[in-house]
């Protein structure tokens, strides 16, 4: 067994069960460790997959940000004011339908694609290779992105403004 | 097997580094008041006193709070540490000193370090105390607040040089250190220090320990063992950054007769040490400022002026290349 191969399987139960810890577990902070976890188990596939820049950027941004803010969410709507909020899992059924019809579709779609038998090789670096994209042929959705994430600022210094 | 030989051996210095850090800026904070600081342990000069409070830290007893979240509880000190430990593996200490120079050595210095909150929150919440959720709360503000500056100055250096690679980064300096570049330099390696103090959470940022208010912060029910391994993880994450400061702005290894990698190492830890003196230098000086100030100063003064430099760097490179007709 490769060394890949082993990484794999070594990952993907970790990542697996705490996806499912964090729709499962019923305390809402354990909920949000569980998603740490799983989103750096995420990382850690990128980096099996020799995308050290993806891996490094979903441990920074995700891992570390949207953690934060949701962190933020859970304690001020839980502990700080009011009562304290229990996750249910009423939609566990049609959740679960969910989840297989997308897995089902997914393993179709994986099967009939034609796949090369050995992994192409990486092309020189990385990360020089997606700056450059980035900013040649991918400029416009990405100056969009920028676009969209302004607007999304702005809106909430709207909402967050005191009424006068 | 020589990787992980190489790795517990990397380990260990650490460990003790910073077990000794302790002990300097004990010494140094002491001179600073006029004090002798830690004499009686260990002649001369007491230099056995952080050996001694290892010890009596790890035969403490370890104390569980009745009503705290006890998974979560046990494991913060560990989440804590660990991203502390983890930004060593790719810091170069000399050329060829180094477990792993990665080319995006610097992307994962910023992104392991990042780790660190969830580890301080978890210590917050699990100890379901109001000063240690209070602490954690303060914390996750500051830290996201002073994340952004932070990453905005470290990126100036990889501007300037080209390269997340952190020995290229110190290559590039050969002929001028980044913090020696007129203007730009300096003023890059102030924002950088502020941004380093912010997010290590010292005086004049340390709101979230905060003796006076709120005991002893997030770690306010530690005791033991744990204590102990959160302090070494803060202190771990400051030498961490000291080392990065040196290696981003103060040419790393580079000095006379750095050639050879002991006198590169030791030129590298020389300035590693002198990032960590001025930050303890600091921390002795200034009083605590406000929630609302340390706000204020990252949004309104910070992010702003090292989004500028940013950009004026950018300018200055693509001058440089002659990209600017």
């Amino acid at each position: 067994m490769t060394l890949e191969a082993a990484g794999f399987w070594g990952l993907a139960p970790v990542l697996l069960a705490s996806s499912l810890a964090v729709v499962l577990s019923k305390n809402l902070f354990h909920s949000v460790l569980y998603l740490a976890l799983a989103l750096v188990a995420t990382a850690g596939v990128f980096l099996l997959l020799q995308a050290e820049f993806l891996a490094a950027v979903q441990v920074l941004l995700y891992a570390g940000g949207v953690i934060t803010i949701v962190v933020f969410a859970i304690v001020v709507t839980e502990r700080l004011v009011g009562e304290r909020l229990a996750q249910t899992n009423r939609g566990v059924i049609n959740g679960g339908l969910i989840s297989l019809a997308v897995l089902i579709w997914i393993v179709v779609f994986i099967a009939g694609a034609q796949l090369p038998r050995t992994a192409p090789p990486p092309p020189g670096d990385l990360t020089q290779a997606i700056g450059r994209d980035l900013l040649t042929r991918f400029v416009l959705p990405f100056e969009l992105l920028a676009v969209l994430f302004l607007a999304g600022l702005l809106g909430a210094l709207f909402f967050a403004r005191k009424e006068e | 097997m020589r990787d992980v030989l190489a790795a517990f051996i990397l380990l260990n210095a650490v460990v003790l580094i910073v077990t000794y850090l302790t002990y300097v800026e004990r010494k140094f904070a002491a001179r600073m008041q006029s004090r002798i600081g830690p004499y009686r342990v260990g002649r001369p000069h007491g230099w056995l006193q952080p050996i001694a409070d290892a010890i009596k830290l790890v035969i403490k007893e370890d104390i569980i709070p009745a009503l705290a979240d006890r998974p979560v509880y046990n494991l913060a000190p560990i989440v804590f540490l660990i991203p502390s430990l983890l930004i060593f593996a790719t810091i170069p200490f000399a050329p060829g000193l180094g477990l792993a120079d990665l080319n995006i050595g610097l992307l994962f210095f910023l992104a392991v370090s990042s780790l660190e909150i969830v580890g301080l929150f978890m210590g917050g919440w699990g100890s379901n105390n109001k000063y240690a959720l209070l602490s954690a709360m303060r914390g996750v503000n500051q830290i996201i607040s002073y994340e952004v500056p932070f990453v905005l100055t470290a990126l100036i250096p990889v501007l300037l040089a080209g390269s997340l690679q952190l020995s290229a980064i110190v290559e590039a300096q050969r002929g001028l250190w980044f913090v020696a570049y007129p203007v730009l330099g300096q003023l890059a390696f102030i924002a950088f220090v502020i941004a380093t103090i912010a997010s290590e959470n010292r005086v004049p940022f340390d709101i979230l320990e905060a003796e006076s208010e709120l005991v002893a912060g997030f770690r306010v029910e530690y005791s033991g063992m744990k204590f102990a391994l959160i302090q070494l993880a803060e202190y771990t994450h400051m030498f961490g950054v000291s080392c990065l400061g040196a290696l981003l702005f103060l040419g790393g290894w580079l000095g006379p007769g750095s050639a050879h990698p002991v006198v590169g190492a030791a030129w590298f830890l020389l300035k590693a040490l002198f990032i960590f003196l001025l930050v303890t230098w600091v921390r002795w000086s200034f009083v605590r400022i406000r929630v609302d100030q340390i706000l204020g100063l990252s949004w309104k003064v910070l992010l702003p002026a090292t989004l500028i430099l940013l950009m004026a760097t950018g300018f200055w490179v693509a001058l440089r290349s002659g990209h600017v007709a």
